[in-house]
């Protein structure tokens, strides 16, 4: 059994507003280390809240969450910030590049935040684009290039700080089938050669299928 | 910091027409600021250049006329300053007064030379006039203490008036004689003409006036130099002191402020400043408030800006920016298109100050009689360019603060859902 990398244990969030919506309701959940895990839900089930929760974009109520042996629990911003920084990383189905900054210089901005020299953002970056086959559309802007070199770009952007885990939220889902076909593969590949843990978040059964392990989540709670 | 800069030029360049209309906002209020400081400055100058022909710890003294009973005396009563209180005016303030002299005047003085002569009046000093009114001597020299002593029948031309004498050579005449009425007078001095009024006084020993004219022991004012009262409150003091001691000369009442007329330069100078600061002051907020109108653009096009941008700074918070970090982006550009705008505004300021100093400032307006300068060097200092500079990195950090901190408070969940 591999170290646990992922422990949740009765995490609970409800909405506050005119009607509070108690979305999950006692979530306990482990992902070992290097395991690649996909988790289905219908909309509305709250697989897109407990993916804000593990990527430190939202906060919970009730409960304990676990990142690589650290609590993950009332963080400032500022704190949360830089553990994204340092261990998250993040794939969104639209790419989320930002579009007047170059592929390398997309690439390089984690490693900014981080205050990484000039010099060596920038080789960690190519370094990154070149694991990629993008070494030669480092100069282009996003809109240049087409939606599966977008999120290779994006990919890239995610593993450069060498994070503990990649989030990816249906990272083919704006990709056309046989481009969604390369991104799992190239997903799987980096989980199978640098053991890195991948969480993905998908409607798409195909791509789940893939995975080490599915988690279903129905009305705020895992199915057993 | 050069991934600010290009961040920055990226932005601008997407918005052009945004980025220049807010630019010209704030580059029209620092013209407007510099421009007005520079104006107030040519004006306040060329009032300055005005005072400065006199000395200014100085006070002229005048008769007056009593307004209060005192000593079994009416009011109304005309008072005359004579040698007596000359006297006391030099004997009895020494702690303050330096120099102290009388003025008399005689009016309608014919001066002849050969066929020559110019319709003046004469003008009886003592040697110190020429220090407290800043004459200035072309040829020969001024009324020296023997020429009072002795009552000498000599005078002082000024240039205008010499050279309707001797039109070719004026200053030839020092060392000649001239007919003031019937009487010969000898030149011993050619002194500069005053350009800011007409020049048609001929300064002659105030001795010799008062015999040759009977005036007896009249003196038609008193003015002398002082030294050691330098706040307002001690020159009243000294005000106070200096009239009680002539009115009672005069059996008028020690306290009566219309006895004698005192007209201290030096009080008046300071009002003056006083009066000068108000009004820099005043531009300054004239100027500021203009000012504020661009700044209020400037944070205009940041809160849109921001609102543009929310989807990016989520990206960036998302993969690791903090807060802080973002608020600088905001601030950092503000100050920037604020601080490059109003650069180029203070230039533009300076070229008009320039432009003015080089047509208005040097060119003198003649009336006929007199000559006057409306502004002199009207520029602003580099104090000024120093000042402005600061107000401008202190209102593009203002404008930029609060689109900054809309910014900052994105939270990547929600601008990530906003597509």
């Amino acid at each position: 059994m591999q170290p646990i990398m992922i422990h949740l244990e009765g995490i609970h969030k409800t909405y506050a507003g005119a009607q509070p919506l108690h979305v999950l309701k006692g979530i306990d959940l482990d992902i070992a280390e290097g395991e690649l895990v996909s988790i289905m839900g219908a909309s509305g089930s709250g697989k897109s809240t407990l993916l804000n929760i593990l990527g430190i974009l939202d906060d919970y109520d009730e409960g304990d969450y676990y990142l690589a042996g650290t609590l993950i629990k009332n963080l400032s911003e500022t704190r949360a910030a830089e553990y994204r920084n340092h261990m998250i990383g993040f794939i969104f189905q639209s790419f989320n590049l930002i579009g007047f900054k170059t592929a390398v210089e997309n690439v390089e901005l984690p490693l900014f935040y981080q205050g990484v020299s000039r010099r060596k953002r920038h080789q960690l970056a190519m370094a990154e684009l070149e694991k990629m086959g993008l070494t030669d559309w480092a100069q282009h802007y996003p809109n240049e290039m087409s939606g599966g070199q977008r999120q290779r770009v994006a990919i890239a952007r995610a593993l450069v700080t060498r994070p503990k885990i990649i989030l990816a939220d249906e990272p083919t889902g704006a990709l056309d089938s046989k481009t969604g076909i390369e991104v799992m593969e190239l997903l799987k590949r980096l989980n199978r050669e640098e053991r890195i843990t991948m969480i993905i978040v998908t409607h798409d059964p195909g791509v789940a299928a893939q995975t080490n392990r599915i988690i279903r989540i129905k009305d705020g709670v895992i199915e057993k | 910091m050069i991934e600010t800069f290009t961040e920055i030029w990226q932005t601008a360049r997407r918005n052009k027409l945004r980025t220049s209309l807010t630019g010209f906002a704030v580059a029209w209020g620092i013209f407007m600021l510099v421009v007005l400081l520079g104006a107030g400055n040519g004006l306040i100058n060329a009032q300055m250049q005005n005072n400065d022909r006199y000395v200014d710890n100085s006070m002229m003294i005048f008769g007056g006329m009593t307004s209060k009973p005192y000593d079994g005396l009416k009011e109304g009563r005309d008072i005359r300053l004579d040698n007596n209180d000359l006297v006391t005016t030099q004997n009895r303030f020494t702690q303050n007064v330096d120099k102290a002299g009388a003025v008399l005047y005689e009016e309608g003085a014919t001066i002849t030379v050969g066929e020559n002569y110019v319709s003046s009046s004469l003008r009886g000093v003592y040697p110190m006039d020429q220090e407290i009114n800043k004459k200035e001597i072309v040829a020969g020299r001024f009324i020296n203490d023997i020429d009072i002593r002795d009552q000498r029948k000599v005078l002082i031309l000024p240039e205008n008036q010499a050279r309707e004498l001797v039109p070719h050579n004026p200053r030839s005449l020092v060392g000649k004689s001239v007919k003031v009425g019937d009487l010969a007078f000898t030149v011993i001095g050619v002194e500069k003409e005053d350009k800011s009024r007409m020049s048609t006084e001929v300064t002659v020993p105030f001795t010799t006036l008062q015999t040759i004219y009977n005036y007896g022991n009249r003196v038609g004012r008193i003015n002398f130099t002082f030294h050691g009262l330098t706040t307002e409150k001690e020159n009243e003091a000294f005000e106070e002191r200096y009239r009680a001691t002539i009115n009672r000369q005069h059996q008028a009442a020690p306290d009566d402020a219309d006895a004698i007329w005192i007209w201290n330069r030096f009080t008046q100078a300071m009002q003056m400043a006083k009066g000068m600061n108000i009004i820099r002051t005043a531009l300054w907020i004239i100027g500021l408030f203009t000012l504020l109108s661009g700044i209020v653009g400037v944070s205009n096009i940041m809160l849109i800006t921001v609102r543009e941008r929310t989807r990016e700074f989520g990206i960036r918070k998302a993969i690791g920016a903090s807060p802080l970090s973002i608020l600088r982006i905001i601030i950092t550009e503000s100050v920037v298109v604020t601080g490059f705008f109003g650069y180029i505004g203070m230039l533009l300021g300076i070229c008009a100050n320039l432009y003015m100093d080089a047509t208005l400032g040097s060119k003198p307006i003649e009336t006929g009689l007199f000559t006057t300068t409306v502004f002199v060097d009207p520029t602003v200092s580099l104090g000024t360019c120093v000042g402005v500079t600061l107000v401008l990195v202190v209102a593009g950090t203002i404008a930029g603060l609060m689109p900054a901190l809309k910014a900052a408070k994105i939270r990547p969940i929600e601008a990530l859902r906003a597509e």
